[in-house]
């Protein structure tokens, strides 16, 4: 077992030296993460503004000209104008120059005097459907709180109570920020293509080269190329953890609520699992531009489409569910977000790390067996 | 077991229907600078994969340093140093750090590791080029970086699979001087080349043509049995006109030309007349400025063995 490990730390310094010695290996695992996330951070935002509504007001009273004015003197909603009647605001809809139409139906002032429950109709452009869910979600909100505070100015404030009324309360992310949301899957998805495209090179370089062939004969093992490789980038994989981390606590004001070994496992066998897998890549692929491709293809897409950072799992079609199982990022995310977010531990998120360990055990195994030691 | 350094029996390899070795045979004593000759292709690099471990033999046995190569491959990787054909090692490390990987690949660590560098550099003349980066070396330094690579744990046997190739003679010349050196101090050298002077320097050679071992033997023995006889060596001009007429000629066994000369070489106890040769070469339009007897090179032998295989072929 000592000249197992020596020679395991004869290849692990051996790569040290390679990647002290050139200068992209280090700039695509520490600086691109951060050039993502920062990109990604500022230039992918779910949150809208300034969405376009227009109004019929039927009631024509000064509640009426307040609650329009009040929606829109925020940055939420602006007011493209006022109609008389619902088809010649439906019209603009079908314009496209306003994405929703509030009608404010007649009586409304009366009715909120008296403390009746009032009927707003909204009618909500639905051909994009994320803007439509939040232009729903953001009408509700504010037509409720203004409600509220209009009806109260009045005098029947104390009736206006409904019988049964659900209060919904948004946790860990009660702003709706789209960084709070959008930093665990983009750290998820950077730090999976950074670490499969570092081994994916390290092998296949070696096989162009033809040092392969040298390191072959001598008495070195398959086992022992495999963790030679891995290791010295499971360490710079983990500095890149760090640094993503960092800056989202700093720029994106990332919460860190949860356990920080438990992020720490979680992390290092999703590197584990993300550098195997580029191991396997660079095995089987044996050439640096196919191996780059695979490398790349493998794992930003599932990373970013299969693993519930954009779509929601419980959302995919059964067949993408399932593969999505098999997808590490799924897990990282999931439990970034636990720890992050929600401020989880070891507790609630070992099926995540048991996960991880087993795709990571595979990928160790599968690039082993892999490995040919014979060339012809 | 075996008392060779190398014993190999009836080896062969095949690649589906390709044979690139057959029932090859041979042994190599210890300390011996061992020759392995033949064309591209031949089964020469085929042969030296198989004795190293790096690929399984088809047929046949082979034992190095006493291990069998295709059961015990491991023990074979261990006391064997190998080059490889191809230049391999990794340019972007300097020098040292190459020999510091390769001493951990074999086990070597702190201080013993430290005096093998030490011993090696010194041996191969590195001294002064250890810390440069090794892409920044010329080639004739490369080639004694990798050699050093391959010897850094004292193997019993070192092979080098066309060590030499794409160097300039001078470098090939010191590199040869420490193959010598080391054959002399006991380790045993199993080396291919196709640069038939430096076949010279092997104690024994063994020539594959077509995957099979067709000629094993010292240089001198190799030379007296395949190009037997006295030979010219004519200078003139337009000898390329007269080559039929040398080959006509009674008792001439082989006339070819060798850059502007004209090797003329006799059936064996034949005695030379070299005013017939003369005349015969000017009547055919050649102009004779001089000829003097030559000794047969390796590569006349060369081109025997390759010329008889191939007439063997046809025949068969």
């Amino acid at each position: 077992m000592g000249a197992f490990w020596q020679r395991v730390w004869a290849l692990s310094a051996k790569e040290v030296r390679h990647v002290m010695r050139d200068p992209r290996t280090l700039y695509l695992a520490l600086a691109m993460p951060i050039v993502m996330l920062l990109l990604f951070g500022f230039g992918v935002s779910f949150d809208l503004e300034h969405l376009p509504v227009t109004f019929v007001d039927q009631d024509h009273s000064t509640s009426s000209r307040e609650l329009r004015q009040r929606l829109c003197a925020g940055d939420q909603f602006n007011d493209v104008g006022s109609w008389s009647t619902p088809s010649e605001a439906e019209a603009r809809l079908v314009a496209g120059s306003a994405i929703a139409a509030l009608i404010i139906p007649v009586n409304f002032e009366r009715d909120l005097r008296r403390g009746r429950p009032i009927q707003l109709q909204l009618l909500v452009d639905g051909s994009d459907n994320s803007s439509a869910l939040q232009v729903r979600a953001k009408m509700d909100a504010s037509v409720r709180a203004l409600g509220l505070s209009l009806a109260s100015g009045g005098a029947a404030a104390s009736t206006l109570t409904p019988p049964i009324e659900p209060r919904s309360w948004t946790r860990f992310n009660p702003e709706g920020r789209s960084a709070i949301y959008l930093v665990p899957g983009i750290t998820a998805l950077v730090l999976a293509i950074v670490a499969v495209l570092l081994t994916a090179l390290t092998v296949s370089r070696e096989w162009e080269r033809g040092s392969m062939a040298q390191l072959f004969a001598t008495p070195v093992g398959r086992l022992e190329i495999v963790l030679g490789k891995l290791l010295p980038y499971l360490l710079l994989g983990t500095l890149a953890v760090l640094l993503v981390l960092a800056v989202g606590s700093w720029v994106f004001n990332m919460p860190f609520r949860g356990s920080a070994p438990t992020l720490a496992l979680v992390a290092l066998l999703f590197l584990t699992g993300m550098l195997g897998q580029g191991l396997l890549v660079s095995v089987v692929a044996r050439n640096q531009m196919v191996a780059t491709q695979v490398a790349t293809l493998s794992s930003m897409l599932p990373s970013l489409l299969l693993s519930g950072f954009v779509f929601p799992i419980a959302n995919m079609p059964k067949p993408l569910q399932v593969i999505s199982a098999v997808i590490p990022a799924r897990y990282f995310i999931d439990a970034l977000r636990g720890v992050l977010l929600r401020g989880n531990g070891f507790a609630e998120l070992w099926h995540d790390a048991a996960a991880l360990a087993l795709f990571s055990a595979l990928m160790v195994l599968m690039s082993t067996t892999r490995f040919r030691r014979t060339i012809a | 077991m075996t008392e060779h350094a190398i014993q190999v029996d009836k080896l062969s390899k095949h690649f589906g229907d390709f044979i690139a070795v057959r029932d090859v045979s041979f042994h190599v004593e210890r300390g011996e600078i061992f020759g392995y000759l033949g064309a591209n292709g031949a089964g020469k690099s085929t042969t030296i994969r198989m004795l190293c471990g790096l690929l399984t033999p088809s047929g046949g046995h082979a034992t190095v340093a006493g291990h069998d190569v295709a059961s015990s491959a491991l023990s074979v990787k261990s006391s064997i140093g190998y080059m490889s054909q191809k230049f391999s090692l990794y340019l972007e490390l300097e020098a040292e750090h190459n020999l510091e990987f390769f001493a951990g690949i074999y086990g070597l660590y702190g201080k013993r590791l430290r005096h093998a560098i030490d011993e090696v550099v010194e041996r191969t003349g590195l001294t002064e080029h250890k810390h440069a980066i090794t892409s920044a070396l010329p080639g004739g330094i490369r080639q004694r970086l990798a050699l050093a690579c391959s010897l850094i744990h004292k193997p019993a046997i070192v092979f080098l699979d066309e060590p030499t190739a794409g160097v300039d003679p001078a470098s090939r010349r010191d590199f040869w001087r420490l193959i010598r050196e080391l054959a002399g101090q006991g380790t045993t050298v199993f080396v291919t080349t196709h640069y038939m002077d430096e076949a010279e320097y092997c104690a024994r050679i063994g020539l594959m043509v077509d995957g099979v071992l067709v000629a094993l033997d010292t240089p001198e023995a190799l030379k007296r049995t395949w190009v037997p006889g006295e030979a010219l060596s004519i200078e003139g001009r337009d000898l390329h006109k007269a080559t039929s007429a040398a080959r006509a000629l009674q008792g001439v066994r082989a006339a070819e030309l060798f850059g502007a000369r004209l090797h003329v070489r006799y059936a064996d106890g034949v005695p030379i007349d070299r005013r017939v040769l003369t005349a015969a070469l000017c009547s055919a339009g050649a102009q004779v400025e001089g000829m003097e007897p030559t000794e047969a090179s390796l590569e006349d032998v060369f081109l025997a063995v390759a010329r008889t295989s191939v007439q063997n072929q046809e025949s068969a």
